[in-house]
């Protein structure tokens, strides 16, 4: 017998009564017996039991489907021993119980060899000059089948085929293609994006990007997914990263954004070449967005700043690191004695690693004594946390991204994941692609076009569409009773105002029709397992914190908490939002979270730091401003952060700076913000240091030293701990090792945490003491015990009610793929080639109406100001409805934002500004930086 | 003289209109099957019949049904095969052109046996005409409430699209038919999962070529036990033959399966022998797809038994010495015509044919029209081509995602292993070769009739 059944417990049905029926299937690899898995090809079979070497591969590729086409991987497959065999495709024919495999008969040996010399045949034999020589897969199974001589006499061929320098990153040479496919199919099973594809037949098949143009010309979003797939050089990038010439890697975490992707650098004397993305990342398996991979080249920029520069009668002025410190020691000092340390603010950076945003908050609390520490998370997914802890107790994402793959509905609320976090957005389009999906968001994004159910609602009316969809979720009788009754508390309230809604109103008010709203209520309460997303177009608005609670209502009232493929997953910004709060990076909460306004943490901090620490919350940035211009701040420290470019409102942010006696600002190039400092101290960037970032799914990766910093440049780290070493503190020198250790004592959830037992994917927090981690968060129960049920009621946003009248148009503030936030270093790099402004987005209607046309200059102006952007008509947008980017500094977008923010987290509403356009007199000229 | 169940009425005036075709008996099936039996039952008579599969592969048709997935609330598709490219086979163009509503009504009652409401004609595009005259035949079936909403009462739904086929003889092979019907490039897929599994749009789906479905009609009609007494062993029933090359009488023939071979080409019934008084040199008797078989191998197999047009006796032999049913696609080579020369053309055929994806194919049809190039046109070929091109085919036969390798290989392994001698002669002869277009006389395998 080949099989043998292990069958437990049969009742009288016949089926299992636990439903497990073990069955041991085996298989003969040259005729010995091995256990199969289900499912496996017999290509994992043979890699499973004997490596991954024995049986070559040309189309295969590991995150890519198999494919079947090169026939490199045959294996001769019998139904008896030594039985007469045919020749099968191991890559994708599954294996069958019972049946005889040979993965290298003479046979098969010499089909293999064929087959590559076949190949062979229509492929240069230049490989000394190749860009990927030694590192080609082909030259590889080449010499792994024994190729010597190809047999064919010349023929036609494709070897005069024209290379492709059109793009400023990729690249073809498509005389070099073997027509294996994996450049189209990464593009289409890991990007999405669809640009590749085979033209011609047979002989003339050929890869072609869109009907047949350059990379340039293409849809092509540059993610190098097909670049990194090619097995040869037909596909690379400029930067030739498949090249191995004298390379050394060094495994890190791209600084961009929260997806956290694990980046490969390679760097040639001392100097980064290119960046691959590692194949058994966890986080990103291989893939990465463009500016993951190629925008790089901003961190040894003639511009990066070297030297720290003090301000001398009014100009700023080169100085060594000894006068700055000095002066930046007596100016702190002074203000604390003179005004006492809630005079002085620090400003933390979800740019910057945990270790980083840790000491920065030390320095703070600690050394100066004030609770005045804020970060950059403020004017993104404060409302997350804050929002997310009133009703879990913990504001991070409840599951993974992985998640995905066991989720049969997914809500996107407020996000723009393909351009703001790119490899999770591809991913959620894979999914849109093929499942039920719900996108909420006033803008048709791409996800929007992929959805199930877009719901097109007006800016800024989140809560009434929440309730909208909690309306139809309990009137339809989809409510999870039982989830409800065990794990949550106030719901008989919460119900009853929900109910009481009156639901024509809120389709008013949003603009959303009911019978839509309805739809997508039931797919994502009937759903088996639903998850959902959300972005800064939940939390940047005035009603921010209460839309994440209700965000939380619908998770909880579904049950859709505490397994896989379900949950809250907010999609945090920066590489490291999640790290700066969890660190303490906020002026009521220290590092972990605790309160600090309760008597029992107060004295936990105060033992643990050994000093009586202060006691009160301190300010949240929008509050700093105001102190400063009513003079109650006279210091303020930002560590990586350009304020004036990012805050909203810029003239305020502007005037309150202005008005401060000292504004120390660390930063890698001189910003807007910089250049208003009286100190500015040339910081390293991220591939010059290691220490740890946190993602959006609370994977506390290892950021590892690439290069050594720049001449004259130190890690922030290292700058802030000189700092309290200054002002006599004896903190030890910046190290991520130590610096966790320290961590892990104060933060409960790093408990666990060790640098060198992090590994190259990361551990999820809560990393336990044992070290083991944690990928779904409130299982059994939630962190605060029940899960909370809040209310909420839509409010129009005050700079509606105020401006409104005058200013009739709506705009919202969103992201484009290619640059990050001001453009500081993606503005540094070859994105701005690919996208080289900021546009305004305009309905046909209202365009029409104003006689502005496609590439005219609109003049958008706001209570706050005005500025000229060139329009883009678009039905991405309804009626009535403006959006644009921030990327690029001389637009000056904030300008015209408002100082409105969120009711509780006081996150700036971004997303709602009152304006009124004209089309524009003077022409506005684009100043290069 | 054999039976037509399929042709009988293929030349009445107007039996293109349905008024016409229901006059003489048509549309029995679907009101048979609809009103008197289940879905099963009708599958049930299709298994009886031993009816195989007429597009080529002659895969039992009752068997593919049964394998079909029925998953709760998925639908299924029945996707009718007229992409018919095959050189030498037009049987299926024949029978639409003009027996529209023979194929419609087979595809009704077929569809309403597998569970199907929707179903797909996916004809070749350069049969415009017959396109027309489909589409204008099932406007008139809906018209009838054949097509539609509750046909004739019996709640059953049904809806019939003709598309065009992309121009590829590749959109046949039904995986690749299945992509270009969603709208895609025609590229083979892997297997598995079977279209029967994950076909159209990833659901559970039958392709069935022309010819099977309209064979149905008569199954239903009068029973699959009725059907299965024609024939001869596992070839059951009729079957349509297009018979071409150098007869006397060229055309569509049905003819009762186990038919000798030897009527079938002499008869004046059939093809009225080889033309002109000329003697057989081959026959390729089931599309450019099969092996040739020299005249000396056709009449007899090598036991000596006379061979007879069913699946079982042409294929007698293997390919050492026989071929196979194939599609039906008969053509028949006199003595004038060159092995070389019409190897290169079927190569050039296949290359020109073949998607590009597989290595082997893609590359190995290079290479045997580049060979064979060299060969038929006296460039130097030496003999050691000719193991190159054996190679090479052996290189490409079973290592590929479909069989239109398979189809490349078998020919020019035919043709070498039947006429060895005549590419030798070619590439001894170069001068002659290129001068004309004719083989050696090989006298061993020539037979006079
Ligand atoms: C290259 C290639 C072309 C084919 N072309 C046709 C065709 O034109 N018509 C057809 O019915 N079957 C064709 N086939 C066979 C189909 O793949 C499939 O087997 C057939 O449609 C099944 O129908 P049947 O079971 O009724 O024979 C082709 C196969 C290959 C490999
Ligand atoms: S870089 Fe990405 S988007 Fe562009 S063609 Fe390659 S895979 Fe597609
Ligand atoms: S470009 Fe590269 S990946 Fe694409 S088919 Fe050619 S060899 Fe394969
Ligand atoms: S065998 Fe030829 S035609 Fe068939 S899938 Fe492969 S390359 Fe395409
Ligand atoms: S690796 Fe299996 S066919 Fe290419």
């Amino acid at each position: 017998m080949k099989s043998t059944l292990v069958d437990n417990k049969i009742n009288m049905n016949g089926s299992s009564l636990n439903g497990q029926k073990t069955e041991v299937k085996i298989a003969y690899i040259d005729n010995v017996a091995y256990e199969i898995k289900d499912g496996e090809t017999i290509l994992s079979f043979v890699k499973r039991n004997f490596g991954k070497d024995l049986v070559p591969t040309l189309c295969d590729a590991p995150n890519l489907d198999p494919f079947g086409s090169c026939r490199v991987c045959s294996v001769d497959v019998a139904l008896q021993e030594n039985g007469p065999a045919k020749a099968q495709a191991s890559c994708h024919t599954p294996v069958m119980a019972g049946s005889y495999i040979y993965p290298s008969s003479d046979r098969i040996q010499k089909l293999r060899k064929n087959i590559v010399e076949l190949v062979l045949t229509d492929h240069p034999l230049d490989c000394l000059t190749c860009e990927v020589n030694n590192n080609c897969e082909l030259q590889e199974v080449a010499a792994k089948v024994g190729i010597r001589d190809v047999r064919y006499p010349e023929g036609k061929n494709h070897l005069d085929r024209k290379k492709d320098l059109s793009h400023p990153y990729m690249t073809s040479d498509m005389s070099k293609c073997i027509n294996c496919f994996r450049c189209v199919r990464a593009c289409d099973e890991v990007q999405g994006q669809f640009v590749l594809s085979m033209a011609g037949r047979g002989f003339d098949s050929h890869i072609v990007k869109g009907s047949e143009v350059s990379f340039k010309e293409s849809d092509c979003v540059s993610c190098g997914a097909c670049a990194q797939a090619c097995p040869t050089s037909a596909i690379s990038d400029v930067f030739e990263s498949k090249s191995i010439a004298k390379a050394e890697t060094t495994r890190t975490i791209c600084t961009y954004c929260g997806v956290g992707c694990n980046l490969e650098v390679a760097t040639v004397n001392g100097k980064v070449k290119s960046i691959q993305a590692p194949i058994d990342a966890e986080v990103n398996k291989g893939h990465t967005c463009l500016k993951g991979r190629f925008a790089f080249s901003f961190y040894n920029h003639p511009e990066r700043l070297k030297t720290p520069l003090i301000r001398k009668n009014g100009e700023l002025v080169p100085a060594s690191w000894d006068e700055a410190y000095e002066y930046i020691a007596k100016e702190l000092t002074r203000i604390k004695t003179d005004f006492g340390p809630d005079y002085i603010a620090g400003i933390s950076s979800a740019r910057c690693t945990n270790e980083e945003n840790y000491l920065m908050q030390k320095f703070i609390r600690v050394v100066i004594g004030t609770n005045n520490i804020d970060s950059c998370a403020r004017v993104c997914h404060s409302p997350t946390a804050l929002g997310m802890q009133r009703a879990f107790g913990t504001g991070a994402a409840t599951n993974s991204i992985i998640d995905l793959k066991y989720t049969d509905c997914i809500m996107v609320i407020g996000a723009n994941p393909t351009d703001g976090h790119p490899v999770t957005g591809a991913k959620l389009k894979q999914f849109a692609m093929k499942g039920t999906s719900i996108v909420i968001d006033p803008r048709r994004t791409e996800m929007a076009k992929y959805a199930t159910y877009h719901l097109q609602l007006k800016p800024g009316t989140n809560v009434a569409m929440m309730n909208m969809l909690l309306y139809y979720i309990i009137s339809e009788g989809l409510a999870d009773k039982g989830f409800i009754e065990e794990r949550t508390e106030g719901y008989e309230d919460f119900k009853n105002q929900i109910l009481a809604n009156d639901i024509d109103e809120l389709s008013r008010i949003t603009g959303v029709d009911k019978e839509l709203a309805r739809k997508a209520a039931m797919a994502y309460a009937s759903a088996k397992n639903a998850m959902s997303f959300h972005g800064l177009g939940v939390t940047e608005h005035s009603q921010g914190t209460y839309t994440v609670m209700l965000i939380a209502d619908l998770a909880m009232i579904t049950g859709n908490i505490g397994r896989r493929g379900v949950g809250v997953n907010p999609l945090r910004g920066q590489n490291n939002v999640q790290g700066a709060a969890d660190m303490g990076c906020q002026p009521h909460q220290g590092a972990g979270y605790y309160d600090l306004t309760n008597p029992d943490y107060q004295k936990m901090y105060d033992d643990f730091y050994q000093t009586d620490m202060p006691k009160h919350i301190g300010y949240k940035i929008p509050q700093m401003y105001d102190a400063s211009l009513n003079n109650k701040l006279k210091a303020l420290w930002l560590m990586g952060e350009d304020n004036v470019q990012t805050d909203p409102n810029t003239n305020h942010v502007k005037a309150a700076l202005g008005n401060l006696d000292l504004l120390v600002v660390q930063e890698i190039f001189m910003t807007e913000t910089a250049k208003m400092a009286h100190v500015v101290l040339p910081a390293a960037s991220f591939l010059e240091k290691s220490g740890t970032f946190t993602n959006g799914e609370r994977r506390i990766q290892r950021v590892n030293k690439v290069v050594e910093p720049i001449e004259g440049t130190k890690p922030d780290g290292q700058i802030v701990v000189e700092i309290m070493n200054k002002m006599g503190y004896p903190q030890a020198p910046y190290a991520p090792d130590t610096m966790l250790e320290e961590i892990s004592k104060i933060v409960p959830f790093f408990a666990g945490v060790k640098w060198d037992e992090l590994g190259e994917n990361g551990k999820q927090w809560p990393v336990l003491p044992d070290g083991s981690d944690t990928e779904i968060l409130h299982i059994d129960s939630f962190k605060r015990g029940k899960g909370k049920f809040h209310n909420a009621d839509w409010k129009e946003s005050q700079e509606l009610v105020t401006n409104g009248k005058e200013f009739p148009y709506i705009i919202t503030t969103n992201r484009e793929l290619e640059h990050y936030n001001c453009g500081t270093m993606t503005r540094r790099t070859k994105n701005a080639e690919i996208l080289t402004e900021d546009v305004l987005l305009i309905n046909p209607i209202d365009a029409a109406k104003h006689l502005i046309n496609e590439g005219d200059m609109v003049c958008v102006e706001s209570a706050r100001g005005k500025i000229d952007v060139k329009a883009r008509i678009t039905d991405e947008v309804l009626p009535g409805i403006l959006s644009s980017t921030f990327h690029f500094p001389e637009i000056r977008m904030n300008d015209i934002t408002s100082s409105v923010t969120d009711s509780d987290a006081l996150c700036p509403e971004y997303k709602v500004v009152a304006v009124n356009i004209r089309k524009s007199k003077g022409k506005y000229k684009l100043e290069k930086v | 003289m054999g039976r037509k169940l399929l042709l009988e009425h293929a030349k009445v005036p107007g039996i293109r209109h349905i008024d016409t075709y229901i006059q003489h008996g048509g549309y029995r099936s679907v009101h048979k099957a609809l009103k008197t039996m289940t879905p099963d039952e009708v599958v049930e008579e299709v298994k009886k019949s031993g009816l195989r599969g007429r597009g080529g592969a002659g895969f039992p048709t009752g068997m593919k049904w049964s394998f079909l997935a029925k998953p709760e609330g998925i639908p299924r598709y029945l996707v009718c095969n007229a992409d018919e490219s095959e050189p030498g086979t037009f049987k299926d163009r024949y029978l639409m052109e003009y027996l529209p509503h023979l194929l419609i009504e087979g595809m009704i009652t077929s569809s309403y046996a597998l569970g199907a409401n929707t179903s797909y004609i996916y004809i070749r595009g350069e049969y415009r005409w017959v396109y027309t005259i489909l589409v204008e035949a099932i406007a008139e079936a809906y018209a009838k409430g054949y097509l539609g909403k509750n046909i004739l009462g019996s709640g059953f739904n049904f809806d019939l699209y003709v598309q065009p086929g992309g121009g590829a003889y590749i959109c046949g092979e039904e995986t690749a038919l299945l992509e270009s019907l969603e709208g895609k490039r025609g590229n083979p897929r892997m297997k598995p999962p079977f279209p029967a599994i994950k076909g159209l749009w990833q659901s559970p789906t039958v392709v069935n070529n022309v010819e099977t479905i309209a064979a149905v009609v008569p199954i239903v009609n009068e029973g699959g036990d009725e059907y299965a007494k024609i024939g001869i062993g596992k070839s059951t029933g009729t079957k349509l033959i297009s018979a071409c090359g150098n007869i006397k009488n060229s055309g569509v023939y049905e003819i009762d399966l186990g038919l000798p071979v030897d009527e079938f080409l002499n008869s004046d019934e059939y093809c009225g022998g080889v033309a002109n008084g000329k003697r057989l040199k081959a026959v390729i008797p089931g599309g450019s797809s099969v092996p040739i078989v020299p005249a000396g191998l056709f009449y007899k197999n090598i036991k000596g038994e006379d061979r007879l047009m069913s699946y079982e006796s042409l294929s007698d032999g293997g390919f050492a010495s026989g071929t196979m049913m194939g599609s039906g696609g008969f053509i028949v080579y006199d003595e004038d015509q060159c092995i070389v020369r019409n190897t290169w053309n079927l190569a050039r055929f296949y290359n020109h044919e073949s998607c590009g994806q597989c290595s082997p194919c893609r590359e190995g049809t290079g290479w045997l029209v580049k060979v064979l190039d060299k060969i038929e046109h006296g460039k130097g070929a030496t003999m050691a081509d000719i193991d190159l091109l054996w190679d090479i085919q052996r290189r490409i036969e079973g290592n590929t995602i479909c069989p239109l390798g398979d189809a490349a290989a078998w020919p020019v392994a035919a043709a070498i292993r039947h006429f060895r001698d005549e590419f030798e002669w070619h590439i001894k002869n170069p001068q002659l070769a290129q001068s004309k277009n004719y083989g050696l006389v090989k006298e061993t395998v020539y037979q006079t009739v």
